[in-house]
């Protein structure tokens, strides 16, 4: 059904990394050189200064202010650019090969060169890389070049925001490209190995399943970014996997922590890994359909969700997956869009996070459709997590509020954990009943 | 050894049928009865230090005072838990397990299980109070009954949490919470999407509502020329300090503030809402709460007069149970300042 795209994604696993003067991988170890770096964030005047540290699992470490994660990513030269709109030019992604340096993240932390009122505002992401804490984040399981980042005072907080995002996209493709280069054995450590997605051939004994992907759009700091642009324009349409797996979509999404699906989880989403997993054995994945989330107005919302619906239908889909980002606003598109699938006899799941409230015994969903009979729960925003003391904090002495030090111990709320109640999946959480 | 208290009543204690339920509460030194069958349950892990057995009837003659004896006679066995009945579907006897079990836990901070059928009467009314093992409609039950709650049981004794209600074999208690689920989200999502593809059962991981509310469009007014109007609002508008700390997101808490403070500009108004673009209301409250247009149509005659209060919360990421206590507070505040109509901002 999607023909014509086949890419080979060339894992290499990142067993050790470390800092040094040149950026270079060997057998598992990635070497990363702050000048390189430095060098690469530095370019764009609206960032005043960085610093790079790194955070790997079981490091006695707390990473504050946490912004875009990224994977390091590169494509065979001339082969086109990792994160088109972003690198390079337009190109279509996802076909050909792409090398990804597999259990290690570009991640940025920072504050905002101005204050931020109402909607515009990154708030305070948390990552903690040991202890009972590091359950909830999926990069406390990866090895973080953590760029802190100081803005250009001059530059305002939309502006800074484009910076940083620039910033991590750029690394990464530096760190990859560079690892890349000098590594004869393609230097990954035991157990590399290559995914191949292709999604050309369907068996018509299996059912067709499609993914309904919606991509939060709500406005700065609250934004995704299609080939480089947002998304408050767009009518839902088709997109292949390959593409979303090869950098097409980019995350600006500062607002919720929990609930952030950073470019990291786009460009390793578990639903698509998932899909093609299954793919020709128990289910044919069938197509990708992206909605904007949070959608304006009650019509808005009603016409893209039953587009997406009608879309659905085109691709012959019998079943459906839903994901989201956020909450509130945007769990009404996904409900009406899983709505309109059921009408049409598309049968859902939808993964969502849960506010029943810091007690527990509040109904769970914000919004919901007597169709959604088959959700699947990613966790708690309204949960409180003890936060222990740890020995080295990374990207500032206290969080966000001015006051708490950042060192602990402390007790933060769910909401404030980097992808705790991540709605693509990628947590260790699902609520009970208790 | 944890120290054990059993409670059950005159047909489980081996003091007779219905014709003894009228016996009073009596207090053994060990196990009786089926408290036996739990003793070698239990063995080398916890003792039955006493047994509390009362008629069904006797019980609920008087609950309140029957309820303080059990309380002083399990208080003096210094237990590390106490273990009720199980009382299957039965009707006063489940009451009483629920009743002396919610005791226990909350008066005397000493873990306490019961077992019932989840169709019991005293399901409904203890769920949230007292632990409840699911045992079967009849004392055919029995064992797998008294397995459920030593299981629990014991591990309240020792410290330990509850697991999810359906891991524990438990009645849910109605509350929520996360736990580490080793199977991937996307791959439940799946196996529940092939599930229900394929006909065969599946489970939402999160139910449906119970209950759909509409809530119809209250009646028109009748008279708005003599009608007194309030602002309500969920636009997060606070005076400068947010003195009642209102939550940006997620609120529990509302305030009133009045107008004329608006109206005065002093002291200064804002936003703390997390999630719309707060900049036009920062600048102009009016934009919110439109106390400036409200008085023209009030010097018009064209609405009596505007409550004296504006209504503030937060309405982003509230939970639906903060959100509807709130609302009834709200409501029952403005009825009882004669307000008749409200105009609710929203953002």
């Amino acid at each position: 059904m999607m023909r014509s795209m086949r890419l080979e994604v060339r894992s290499l696993r990142i067993a050790e990394i470390r800092l040094g003067d040149a950026t270079a991988l060997s057998g598992g170890a990635l070497t990363v050189s702050p000048d390189e770096v430095a060098e690469a964030v530095l370019a764009d005047r609206r960032i005043a200064d960085v610093e790079v540290a790194l955070a790997q699992p079981g490091d006695d470490a707390r990473i504050v202010h946490c912004l875009d994660a990224v994977e390091p990513r590169t494509k065979p030269p001339g082969e086109g650019a990792v994160f088109p709109g972003f690198l390079g030019g337009m190109d279509t992604v996802g076909a050909g090969a792409t090398f990804r340096l597999d259990g290690a993240a570009v991640l940025v932390s920072s504050r905002y060169p101005r204050p931020f009122s109402g909607l515009l505002q990154a708030r305070e992401a948390v990552v903690d890389m040991s202890g009972p804490s590091a359950v909830y984040s999926p990069m406390s399981r990866v090895r973080n070049v953590v760029l802190v980042c100081t803005p250009n005072p001059e530059a305002d907080n939309e502006d800074y925001d484009d910076a940083v995002r620039r910033a991590a996209l750029r690394t990464a493709e530096m760190i990859a490209r560079r690892a890349l280069a000098g590594a004869a054995d393609g230097g990954g450590a035991p157990g590399s190995e290559t995914t191949v997605f292709d999604f050309s051939e369907s068996d018509p004994r299996l059912p067709n399943v499609v993914y309904f992907y919606q991509l939060q759009g709500q406005g700065p700091m609250a934004d995704t970014y299609l080939y480089g642009r947002n998304i408050h324009n767009l009518v839902p349409t088709l997109i292949h996997p390959n593409e979303v797996i090869d950098g097409a979509v980019v995350s600006g999404v500062h607002v919720y922590a929990c609930y952030k699906n950073p470019t990291y989880l786009h460009q390793n989403n578990p639903i698509i890994w998932e899909l093609r997993a299954r793919h020709g054995r128990s289910l044919n994945f069938a197509g990708v359909i992206i909605n904007r989330g949070h959608n304006y107005t009650q019509e808005d919302k009603e016409r893209s969700s039953r587009w997406a619906a009608k879309l659905a239908r085109m691709l012959d889909a019998d079943g459906a997956v839903l994901t989201a980002e956020g909450g509130g606003n945007s769990a009404i598109d996904l409900m009406l869009a899983c709505r309109y699938m059921e009408q049409d006899g598309i049968r859902t799941v939808v993964l969502s996070g849960e506010g029943p409230g810091a007690d527990g015994y509040g109904f769970p969903l914000f919004y919901t459709a007597p169709e959604a009979d088959a959700v699947v729960s990613v966790g708690s925003e309204d949960e409180t997590v003890s936060m222990p003391e740890v020995g080295r904090v990374i990207g500032g002495g206290t969080l966000l509020d001015g006051e708490t030090p950042a060192r602990g111990p402390f007790d933060l709320k769910m909401y404030y954990q980097y992808c705790g109640v991540n709605q693509l999946g990628a947590g260790a959480l699902a609520g009970k009943a208790f | 050894m944890i120290r054990l208290v059993h409670y059950l009543n005159q047909f489980f204690g081996g003091v007779g049928g219905e014709d003894k339920a009228g016996a009073p509460l009596q207090t053994h030194d060990g196990p009786v009865g089926s408290g036996r069958a739990l003793a070698a349950l239990v063995e080398g892990e916890a003792e039955i230090v006493r047994t509390l057995v009362c008629g069904d009837n006797a019980f609920h003659a008087d609950p309140a005072e029957n309820l303080e004896a059990a309380l002083s006679a399990i208080a003096e066995a210094r237990p590390g838990l106490l273990l009720a009945g199980p009382a299957f579907n039965a009707g006063r006897y489940g009451l009483a397990c629920a009743a002396v079990g919610a005791g226990a836990q909350e008066r005397l901070g000493v873990p306490a299980v019961t077992a019932l059928h989840p169709g019991a009467p005293a399901v409904d009314v203890y769920r949230s109070r007292v632990v409840m093992v699911a045992a079967s409609g009849s004392a055919a039950g029995m064992r797998p009954a008294l397995e459920g709650m030593v299981r629990v049981g014991l591990r309240l004794a020792r410290g330990g949490g509850l697991l999810p209600a359906e891991e524990d074999g438990r009645i849910p208690m109605g509350y929520r919470a996360a736990r580490v689920d080793p199977v991937p989200a996307a791959a439940r999502a799946l196996d529940m999407l092939a599930a229900k593809l394929s006909g065969a059962p599946y489970a939402s991981e999160i139910p449906l509502p119970p209950r759909v509310e509409p809530v119809p469009p209250a009646p028109a007014v009748p008279d708005l020329s003599a009608a007194e109007v309030a602002i309500v609002t969920e636009g997060g508008l606070v005076p400068e300090g947010n003195p009642d700390r209102i939550e940006s997101s997620g609120a529990t808490r509302w305030a009133r503030y009045p107008v004329s403070m608006i109206e005065a500009g002093r002291p200064r108004f804002r936003s703390i809402h997390a999630g719309y673009d707060s900049r036009w209301v920062d600048a102009d409250p009016n934009r919110l709460v439109p106390v400036d247009a409200l008085r023209s149509l009030e010097a018009e005659g064209f609405i009596g007069r505007l409550h004296e209060y504006v209504y503030v919360t937060t309405g982003t990421g509230a939970a639906v149970s903060d959100a509807e206590r709130m609302g009834a507070e709200m409501a029952e505040a403005l009825l009882a300042d004669g307000v008749q109509a409200v105009i609710a901002t929203s953002t």
